[in-house]
């Protein structure tokens, strides 16, 4: 059987996708694993895997175009079967974008071939029928971890119909009532990390929607909030003592500006297709680092503490950049620490930067990849937010607050003109800064972003 | 093949192999250790039975008597390098290798002070500074184990030490044993690799209680057995300590110099049943005496006295010194603690995980550190 | 008797999902090699290090294994350290429980673990009760090693899953590698371990390739491998299974199914806290294990995370094997009786109250 491929499900939301680019042409090899293309979700652009081994034998769906999720995009011939007749058969495809179920994801085997004697089956249902067999009393069955969640959230299990086998309560059923759990570490893990070579592999592990009654889905949205308490992680704890410490014993004032970014969003695109092959994608945020880090010389109360008798001017720059963590690893967020930032190239800063992101969202930073941070920045600019204040992360004496790149109108050479604005609040020291400081901070900071040229060397 | 029973016939089972000793200067003093050796073996035996019918030992008890020119006159054919290993009936052997008896008396009352801290028992004697490696409890599982030690001495003299193979290792079993497989795919290794091996049949014509011809096939000449698979195989008469070193001493001499393999059937008796639960219904009480008389303490003993070599008191001082040594062993073996449940989970693996907790030496080993 | 730390106290470790190709290093060009490769530059490796080590089974030097495990050793070896020997299983392996005895490290091979059978008597009653029968004076540093399990189409009597048979015996370790950069790993492991190794390799994984660093590593017995990060079930498994359940999950994935797969490497010791800790927040478990499901490994997994996680679990384990029935000839019965994915997303589906 020649196997089809089909336009993958890639996000949550995704109902159709565009191939932006076919990795793989008719007639090469493919091996379970190999990225065959590269697909646009709604959300962003993933890779999309191969499963079998075999020969490309028709590519349906061309570069460029959209198509609803499940149509056949491609067809692979298996290892001994003939690839031009595979491909004669293959038909004109995807185009129309008609993506029948049947077209969907090949069916695992178990819906295609009926067993009457399945070892899995067999013993769900020997299971069941002890309880069935129960006697006529109104007996609970309750499954051990619902039994522990429901008693954890005080949920009177007598009012509860199980929707498991013989009425059985099960995991689902308190979710149902309870939402989201705290006392179970597992339920907030549906965005659960993905294998390494499977970059499309858990991403969708979502809610069944047939079922309609996982959490996430409309009937769990719903349910009444309930009230309840949740303990503090040691993460949160600290992030509760040192901000409240921060807040109230630095006298914290905030200065903004705004930035032209089209500059440096142009050269950001240029370095960036340019690299692509290595590998290389800066953020904006890496050339904020950089552009702060840069502005030290001039300016080096920015990177001081403020130390009772005297400040404290640091002899290295390293920039903090907060990272917030995700909900599966108990949410908050750290500060990773990029050294000696000010004599880091780009590149370095941005290897840095990914690194640390990707470690504190996985494995954790080390007390090392933590400390000693000397001015901090903050970018909630990927979330669209245009303007907010950021409280100064001690023994820093001042920490950026950056927002989004948006196109908006703008005065541009006395004219209105469209064009790329971001605004960013610095919060100082008053101990340290003082207003005029921080205006020619940023002063000297708006020159290195509106002219990023020299942020490049 | 005859129809009567080899082992009920002792002139005919016994008697052919005897042959003039070679060496006529082994010295007084050897002569005297050797039958102290022996003597001390029975002792120890006889003081076995009466701890075993005193539930003082449990399990499978096989006890040596009869047979103990056997182990002494080979262990001294051979040096201490070289490996030894045997099967269940062991005692014998542990002694005559060197290990202090209350180590083996302890070891089968469940102590910790036996040699394996009470975890192998009578059937599973082993003694590392003696280069025994065990006493093995099924029949026959021990022969391939004592071409490998073969093999390994060989590899170690020639490809890690790059010098001549030296060692030849001793590997005791049962006549019983002829039967099974694993001699004979370790016989056929040992003659296709060259492996410095003696397999040395004790044979005392019964397995359990089956008469050998009853069993095995060439009884009346096992050696043919080896002979299949181009192994040496020498007949020896095994009740006289003399006559088993003067012919082994030849045969080691030969594998080591030569790096091959060699085959006995030591003709013996054991005097008392398989293990202490044989009433030995199947053989008479007057062939037990008529092998009685060939026994091997009383022959060295006779000739040492015929040669004025061994004066009444003598005798009589060694004797009433391996009762009392005995005692005292078995007064040590009764005083030596039950291990504690903690060595219940000791040595199942060298390395230390989940309920195991790793390995330690026997005191045995310990002591003489 | 094990003592169980509770993870439910602790924070969330690492998750991290290695692939069955191996990790892939950062800098250095990934190096790809087939399986027996991998288990073959181990051995040849240790042998360069450890002139104690040898390796002897049927055909394994002039040959050069019947499976071509061993190609080329002999050459740089010579017959001394890589050993012929006559189909004799029982006296070879006997042969070389004695060698290891005396302070030799053999590695013996087995055609096939099938035919161990023959050798029953010296690989369980000798090599894992050396050490304690000898009240710790004799240990038994041994690897066995050989093709287990379905080969292709081989009939009843070559097919056996021995870590269904020998599993149960203490004093023994067990490793059943699922990839070629655990193959190399676990193989060096087992070959400086002081204890007996059960080293199980599948003759349908012999030329699977994956990265394999030409720089020296071991992996720890004890210590599984997460294949893939999940949150709604957790699929225990080990040797060639894992790629059935790598093969199921993605199956289930398109089904809204996360399921985290864990590759336990070694079964002797198993990695309890790993898969404990994953049932634990997935609140469902399937063992999925090649043996026959009476009193197999499986049943042991089930059993302990029954006993460990009782509280966390949404439905009782549910375990895929092979039929109980003897393996057959017939290709589609063979597959049939094997634990394919189509069983294995059926009991997935019924833990997770999907079916």
């Amino acid at each position: 059987m020649p196997i089809t491929l089909t336009m993958p499900r890639l996000s949550d939301t995704m109902e159709a996708g565009t191939v932006i680019k076919w990795n793989v042409k008719e007639g090469d090899k493919v091996r379970s694993g190999d990225v065959l293309a590269d697909i646009e979700t709604d959300k962003a652009t993933m890779e999309m895997q191969c499963f079998d081994d075999g020969t490309i034998a028709k590519i349906l769906v061309d570069a460029g175009k959209q198509v609803k999720v499940g149509t056949t995009i491609a067809v692979i011939a298996g290892k001994n079967e003939d690839v031009k007749s595979v491909a004669a058969n293959a038909g004109g495809g995807g185009a129309s974008g008609s993506a029948s179920p049947a077209a969907a994801p090949a069916k695992p085997a178990a819906e295609q071939a009926p067993h009457a004697l399945d070892s899995a089956r067999a013993a769900s249902s020997a299971h069941d029928e002890e309880h069935l067999d129960d006697g006529g009393g109104r007996r609970l069955r309750v499954s051990p971890v619902a039994r522990r969640m429901a008693e954890e959230q005080g949920i009177d299990l007598a009012a509860i119909r199980g929707s498991g086998p013989a009425g059985r309560i099960i995991k689902r059923d308190i979710l149902a009532i309870g939402g989201a759990l705290a006392g179970s570490a597992g339920e907030n893990l549906a965005g659960a990390q993905t294998a390494a070579n499977i970059p499309t592999a858990t991403a969708l592990a979502l809610p069944k929607q047939a079922s309609g009654s996982v959490a996430g889905s409309p009937v769990a949205a719903l349910a009444p909030l309930t009230s309840r308490s949740v303990a503090l992680s040691g993460m949160r704890q600290t992030i509760a003592r040192r901000l409240v410490e921060s807040k109230t014993s630095i006298p914290h004032y905030q200065v903004t500006m705004k930035f032209a970014m089209d500059e440096l969003l142009g050269l950001r695109k240029k370095v960036n297709d340019s690299l692509e092959a290595f590998g290389v994608k800066l953020s904006v945020n890496d050339f904020l680092v950089r552009a702060c880090a840069l502005a030290m010389a001039k300016h080096p109360y920015f990177n001081a503490s403020f130390a009772g008798e005297s400040i404290a001017i640091h002899g290295e720059v390293n920039v903090g950049i907060a990272i917030s963590l995700p909900e599966d690893r108990g949410g908050g967020l750290v500060v990773g620490v990029i050294r000696n930032a000010d004599q880091k190239s780009l590149r370095q800063i941005s290897a840095d930067a990914k690194y640390l992101a990707e470690k504190a969202r996985t494995k954790g930073l080390s007390m090392e990849e933590m400390n000693a941070a000397t001015f901090t920045i903050s970018n909630l600019g990927m979330f669209g937010v245009e303007h907010f204040t950021a409280i100064i992360n001690p023994p820093n004496s001042a920490i950026l607050a950056c927002g989004a790149a948006i196109e908006q109108p703008v005065v541009r050479n006395h004219q209105i003109a469209v064009g790329w604005e971001m605004q960013a609040t610095l919060s100082l020291d008053h101990r340290v800064i003082d207003g005029a400081m921080a205006a020619e901070y940023l002063s000297t900071l708006k020159k290195l972003i509106e002219s990023p040229a020299a942020l490049m060397v | 093949m005859s129809s009567a029973s080899q082992a009920s016939d002792l002139a005919s089972f016994l008697a052919p192999t005897a042959r003039p000793v070679k060496r006529k200067d082994i010295p007084v003093a050897t002569l005297k250790q050797w039958l102290r050796d022996m003597m001390l073996i029975r002792e120890f035996e006889i003081r076995c039975m009466q701890a075993y019918q005193d539930k003082k030992i449990g399990g499978f008890c096989h006890v040596y008597i009869g047979q103990e020119a056997v182990a002494v006159g080979c262990v001294a054919a051979i040096e201490p390098k070289d490996p030894l290993v045997t099967a269940y009936r062991d005692h014998g052997h542990a002694l005559a290798r060197g290990m202090a008896p209350k180590y083996c008396m302890a070891e089968m009352f469940g102590r910790i002070g036996g040699c394996a801290k009470g975890k192998g028992g009578s059937m599973h004697m082993f003694d590392r500074a003696n280069n025994l490696f065990g006493g093995h409890g099924i029949v026959g599982a021990q022969t391939p184990l004592g071409a490998g030690l073969a093999f390994a001495t060989k590899y170690e003299d020639e490809v890690i030490n790059r010098g001549k193979s030296n060692r030849v290792t001793l590997c005791f079993l049962g006549d019983g044993a002829l039967n099974q497989g694993a001699l004979h795919e370790a016989m056929n290794l040992a003659g296709l690799m060259d492996l410095p091996v003696i397999f040395i049949v004790e044979n005392n014509g019964y397995s359990m209680g089956t008469a050998i011809e009853r069993g095995t096939t060439r009884a009346d000449r096992i050696i043919s057995k080896a002979a299949g698979y181009g192994i040496e195989g020498v007949e020896m008469y095994g009740m006289d300590v003399v006559q088993v070193y003067d012919a082994m001493k030849d045969l080691a001499d030969r594998c080591r110099a030569t790096s091959r393999p060699a085959f006995v059937d030591m003709r013996t008796y054991r005097y008392k049943g398989h293990s202490m639960s044989d009433p030995r219904k199947y053989r008479t009480r007057e062939e037990e005496e008529q092998y009685e008389a060939h026994d091997p303490i009383g022959r060295l003993e006779k000739q040492l006295r015929s040669t004025n070599q061994l004066t009444d008191a003598e005798f009589e001082s060694m004797g009433d010194a391996i009762r009392e040594e005995v005692r005292e062993c078995v007064a040590w073996a009764d005083a030596s603690p039950v291990p504690g449940i903690e060595e219940l989970y000791h040595d199942v693996y060298v390395e230390r995980w989940g309920p195991y907790t790793g390995t330690s030496l026997p005191s045995m080993l310990r002591e003489m550190q | 008797m094990t003592t169980i730390i509770s993870q439910r106290d602790l924070p969330m470790t690492t998750l991290e999902a290695v692939p069955l190709t191996g990790p892939v290093p950062p800098s250095s060009p990934a190096r790809e090699i087939e399986f027996r490769d991998a288990v073959r530059e181990a051995m040849s490796e240790e042998m360069r290090r450890d002139a104690r080590v040898f390796l002897l089974g049927e055909e394994v030097a002039q040959y050069n294994g019947a499976y071509k495990v061993s190609r080329g050793m002999l050459e740089e070896f010579g017959p001394r350290r890589i050993i012929d020997t006559p189909i004799s299983e029982s006296g070879f392996a006997g042969l070389a429980i004695g060698a290891a005895m005396l302070g030799l490290r053999p590695i013996v091979e087995f055609m096939s673990w099938s035919f161990s059978l023959v050798a029953a008597d010296p690989i369980l009653n000798n090599a894992p009760k050396m050490l304690y029968m000898s009240g710790g004076q004799f240990g038994c540093p041994i690897v066995f090693r050989g093709n287990d399990g379905a080969g292709g189409q081989l009939g009843s009597t070559h097919s056996w899953c021995v870590e269904g048979l020998y599993s149960n015996v203490p004093g023994l370790k067990m490793a059943i590698p699922s990839n070629p950069y655990d193959a190399k790993g676990l193989m060096k492991a087992a070959i400086r371990d002081d204890d007996p190794v059960f080293f199980l390799e599948s003759e349908r994984l012999l030329a699977f390739k994956g990265h394999v660093p030409e720089t020296e590593y071991t992996i720890p017995f004890g210590k599984a491998a997460i294949r893939r990060v999940g949150s709604d079930v957790t699929i225990v498994s080990w040797g060639r299974p894992v790629h059935f359940a790598l093969e199921a999950a993605e199956a289930l994935a398109k089904e809204g199914i996360s399921c985290e797969v864990i590759d336990g490497r070694t079964i002797r010791p198993m990695d309890w806290e790993t898969v404990f800790a994953s049932v634990r927040r997935t609140n469902a478990c399937v063992v999925v294990d090649q043996s026959w499901s009476f009193g197999s490994p499986g049943s042991e997994v089930a059993a302990q995370v029954s006993l460990h996680c009782f509280d966390d679990l949404d439905h009782p384990v549910v375990r895929v094997h092979s039929d109980d029935v003897p393996a057959p000839y017939a290709f589609n019965l063979e597959q049939e009786m094997l634990p394919n994915a189509r069983k294995i997303c059926q009991a997935v589906r019924t833990v997770t109250y999907n079916a």
